[in-house]
Parts: structure tokens; C-alpha cells; sequence
């Protein structure tokens, strides 16, 4: 295991989708779940129980001494809202790559064409990203894009503003501008399972204004977004995330990326990263 | 059983230390115009692209960005683009245009990696490293189809007689010429032509018989 990976927390399953005992592979290292009693547990390859947390629909573990809580997101918990379980998508590819690309908007007139956004409205304005070192997040405000269709229940294109936030190396959350409800905020995380260094499982999870839209339209409409993703993250080379600069070029747009980057070499957190130059 | 070859050039020396100088890639036309697709020669993964003027381009397959594949890209006009973010590339490969900042002149050491690439016979053709040699000329015209074999190009030349040689002509039934594309180690590209439009679906049987028995004798 690559530096001080173990010691974090990391989502290991849907709490409403594990009915039996099942095993999955958490940073190279097969573990097992599964439910008891109205509750859960999560043990090594040895046997030993693993701590465990349920939060935000999911069920989180860790298997060495996490030196913080399991982050927390006090909107998600405001009356009204609906929190919708998306299910997991499995994806080849870094489970870095997969958090840096949930905080791009650059692409999204390229991969989710008609969408999340279309040419010609493909600038990227400038926006503010910082290291907040109080409570050691990632953090981008003032993000805004023009989007055809920025959710299910958005009609027509809009400016949507965005605040993205990186809460642990392997957790992002999203808030978006909420059509239904002008003031505040839609959010959509991205909760990754490490698998291995080079595969993870993506377990997306919303917390929205919307009272209209069929669950399973929800949640198809995010399939869809993330399976569009999927065709990019499946193809970057290498499939590890490049921290040394160098490798990789990037522009004013990738601020959020460059500062995810420099905060994990910051961390120390090199599970699923290339450090050295290829 | 394979014929005797009576017409073949030795570009490559295999195991000698000397590698490949022009290698064919693909079938011009597998390539239509603005399309891209992937290849891998050596090892080494390709972007290779036509224009809309019609011209082809063998690239490695890698956006200078953020590492995506440029062969699953878009060609609009004489340009090639990422399909991530949309950087576009031009002829020499440099960054043109980036979608995030249409404003912006991108700097000229943003610049996709590119390769020698040369037409020829119905065949495109790559080299990896500079040359000054010429693309060797195909004497069969009719191009038939590519076909890729689990084994490595020396075991292939060896199969057709032809040990060492990438490019191999065959006097069977119907007249062939074989150009051998090094995947990797352990596969091998075949470019397959002949000389008459009939004999085409015969050629494409007689390979595939072909590539079973090279596939089972190196199994």
C-alpha cells in the first residue's frame, strides 16, 4: 500500500443495497461486508473487524487510524431535501482520475455534448480555488458554465454556478445552482472506492430540490452522465494520475485540478498516482 | 502451405539490432477521410488520422493535457481535436486552439508527439524514427483487407518463408504481398494485397487459414 492511504475513509458500499454478505477489494486488498442486526460490518482479508461509519446513503471504512473524521456536508441534512442513491459504476482507471475529472467543466461541451454543456459556449472564465488549511479541503467558488440542460428537472440552457469541494482524496462534492429552487444549492457527490490503483468504483449520491422527477430518472440521468465519463477515464494515458508536473499541460481552466494535485502531494497521498515522470 | 517468396525486401533485420524504418500502419482505406483511429507499432500507442483534404497523419495517442487518447478525437477540416476538452491540433501537431480560452493563443510548446507518415499502394505507412529512406513500393494493387496474429513478426516472416523481412511477396494461387506491421512483442499486424479485385475474398480465406496455423504453432 503506497504511502498513508490506509488511514482514511473510504465508501465500500450502498447501506440500501447490501442484503448479504459480499466481498469487494478496497486499495488492492480483498475485504468483506455485510449486514447484521440492523447495522453493518466490514472485515480485512484476516478477519479483523474494520471500523465503520454509515453516512450519505453509503457505508464507510477504513482499514488503518484515520487522523480525521469522516467529512461531513451539514446542506445535505436540510428538511426537503431528497437524497437519492445512484447505484455504482466500476471504472478502469485511476481512482484519482476519476475525482479529477468530476471537477472539470472544460470537457462538458465535448462529453456530455447537449447536456451539461455545447459549443460554442466553451470558456472557461476565471474562478477562485484554494487550499482551505483550517479544515484541509480543496476548495473552487465562483465557477459558473453555460449548460443546455444542467439537470433533470432544468428546462432550457442556463448559467449554472458551481461551488466544487474536495473533502478527502477520494470524496468531491458538488454544489450546483438548483433550478426548482433559486438560492440554493443542488448537491452531487462523488464517493470513490479504491479497488486498485489503476480501478474503482464510483458510488455517485445527490441531495436535491426536486419533488418532481422520478427516482429512476434521477438516477438515470446521472448513469448517463457517468458513463460518458467513463469512455474518457478509460482512456487516458497513464491510467494513474501524473502529480509531477511536466507530463501533463495545464491551462487557467485546470486550477481545481492543479490544486487537487498539489494537495495530494501535499498529503502525501500517492495511491493510484504516478510521481515520477514516465 | 506457403509458396516460395519471389519478391521481398529486407527492411528490417530482427535480432540483429536494427529496427523497423517505414512500417505499414493500415489500409489506406480503412482510413475515410476525417476519421481517426488508434494503432500500436513496437509497442508504442498511435493516433493515425486522416484530414478532410486527405491527408493522413500517424501521431502518438496522447493529448499533451490530460493523457486521453487522441484516436478517439475529431477531425474538423485540417485539424485534428481531443475529444476531452476539445484542444485542437493542426498539421505539425502543434495546439492551435483550446475551447477553454478562445482567446487565447495557446503557446507553441504545447504540441502532440508526431511521427514520419507516407502513402503508398493503398497502404499507410509510419516510421518512428526520422529516415531517409523511401517507403518501399507494394507490387500487388489491389489492397484486401488487415488482419492482426498473436505472434511475434519474426515467427510471422518465419511462417512465409521470409525470415527477417517485413515486407513479403507470394506467388500463390493468387499473386499476394503480405507488409508485416510489429504490434508488439507478441503480436503482429498483416497488411494484405493482390492483384486482382476477384480474388480478394480467396486472399482474405487464405489468411485467416493462415493465421491459425502461425497461431497454433506458436501456441
Amino acid at each position: 500500500m503506497n504511502g498513508n492511504s490506509a488511514n482514511f475513509w473510504y465508501p465500500v458500499a450502498m447501506c440500501s443495497g447490501i442484503d448479504a454478505a459480499r466481498e469487494t477489494l478496497l486499495l488492492g486488498q480483498p475485504i468483506s461486508l455485510g449486514p447484521s442486526g440492523g447495522t453493518f460490518w466490514v472485515r480485512d482479508a484476516a478477519g479483523k473487524d474494520l471500523p465503520v461509519i454509515e453516512r450519505y446513503g453509503h457505508l464507510w471504512t477504513s482499514p488503518g487510524r484515520p487522523n480525521r473524521d469522516l467529512f461531513s456536508i451539514p446542506e445535505a441534512e436540510a428538511p426537503g431535501r431528497r437524497l437519492v442513491d445512484c447505484g455504482s459504476i466500476k471504472v478502469k482507471c485511476s481512482p484519482l482520475r476519476a475525482v479529477e475529472n468530476f471537477l472539470d467543466i472544460a470537457h462538458f461541451p465535448f462529453v456530455h455534448t447537449d447536456i451539461l454543456g455545447a459549443e460554442p459556449h466553451t470558456e472557461v472564465e476565471r474562478y477562485d480555488v484554494e487550499i482551505r488549511e483550517e479544515i484541509d479541503e480543496v476548495w473552487a467558488t465562483r465557477v459558473k458554465f453555460y449548460q443546455p440542460q444542467a439537470a433533470k428537472s432544468a428546462e432550457g440552457g442556463i448559467t449554472t454556478d458551481y461551488m466544487y469541494r474536495v473533502a478527502a482524496p477520494t470524496v468531491a462534492v458538488l454544489y450546483k445552482t438548483c433550478p426548482p429552487k433559486p438560492g440554493e444549492w443542488d448537491i452531487i457527490t462523488l464517493f470513490v472506492q479504491p479497488l486498485t490503483e489503476e480501478w474503482c468504483e464510483v458510488w455517485p449520491w445527490m441531495a436535491l430540490y426536486d419533488d418532481e422527477s422520478a427516482h429512476a430518472d434521477m438516477v438515470s440521468f446521472q448513469q448517463l452522465i457517468f458513463m460518458q465519463d467513463r469512455s474518457i477515464l478509460e482512456n487516458q494515458i497513464p491510467r494513474k494520475l501524473p502529480l509531477d508536473p511536466g507530463m501533463e499541460v495545464p491551462t487557467q481552466a485546470d486550477m481545481t485540478s492543479v490544486a487537487y494535485r498539489r494537495w495530494l502531494k501535499k498529503l502525501g497521498y500517492t495511491y493510484g498516482a504516478q510521481v515520477v515522470a514516465a | 502451405m506457403p509458396s516460395i517468396p519471389t519478391h521481398s525486401f529486407a527492411w528490417v533485420t530482427l535480432g540483429m539490432g536494427c529496427s523497423v524504418t517505414w512500417a505499414a500502419v493500415a489500409l489506406s482505406d480503412d482510413l475515410p477521410l476525417g476519421m481517426a483511429m488508434p494503432c500500436r507499432l513496437e509497442g508504442r500507442d498511435l493516433a493515425v488520422w486522416r484530414s478532410a483534404s486527405g491527408q493522413a497523419f500517424v501521431w502518438g495517442d496522447r493529448c499533451p493535457h490530460r493523457g486521453m487518447r487522441l484516436s478517439q478525437g475529431f477531425v474538423r477540416g485540417e485539424a485534428l481535436s481531443c475529444i476531452y476538452h476539445g484542444w485542437r491540433y493542426g498539421h505539425d501537431g502543434g495546439c492551435v486552439y483550446i475551447p477553454a480560452h478562445p482567446d487565447l493563443v495557446p503557446p507553441k510548446s504545447i504540441c502532440a508527439t508526431t511521427y514520419k507518415c507516407g502513402e503508398a499502394d493503398g497502404l499507410i505507412w509510419a516510421a518512428l524514427e526520422e529516415t531517409t529512406e523511401t517507403i518501399p513500393p507494394v507490387p500487388t494493387g489491389i489492397p484486401v483487407r488487415s488482419m492482426q496474429v498473436d505472434a511475434a513478426i519474426s515467427q510471422v516472416a518465419l511462417h512465409f518463408g521470409a525470415p527477417g523481412e517485413t515486407l513479403i511477396t507470394l506467388q500463390n494461387q493468387h499473386p499476394v504481398t503480405i507488409a508485416l506491421q510489429p504490434v508488439d512483442d507478441t503480436c503482429t499486424a498483416m497488411h494484405i494485397s493482390t492483384t486482382e479485385r476477384h480474388h480478394r475474398k480467396a486472399v482474405s480465406r487464405w489468411l485467416e487459414q493462415q493465421r491459425a496455423e502461425i497461431e497454433s504453432a506458436a501456441a
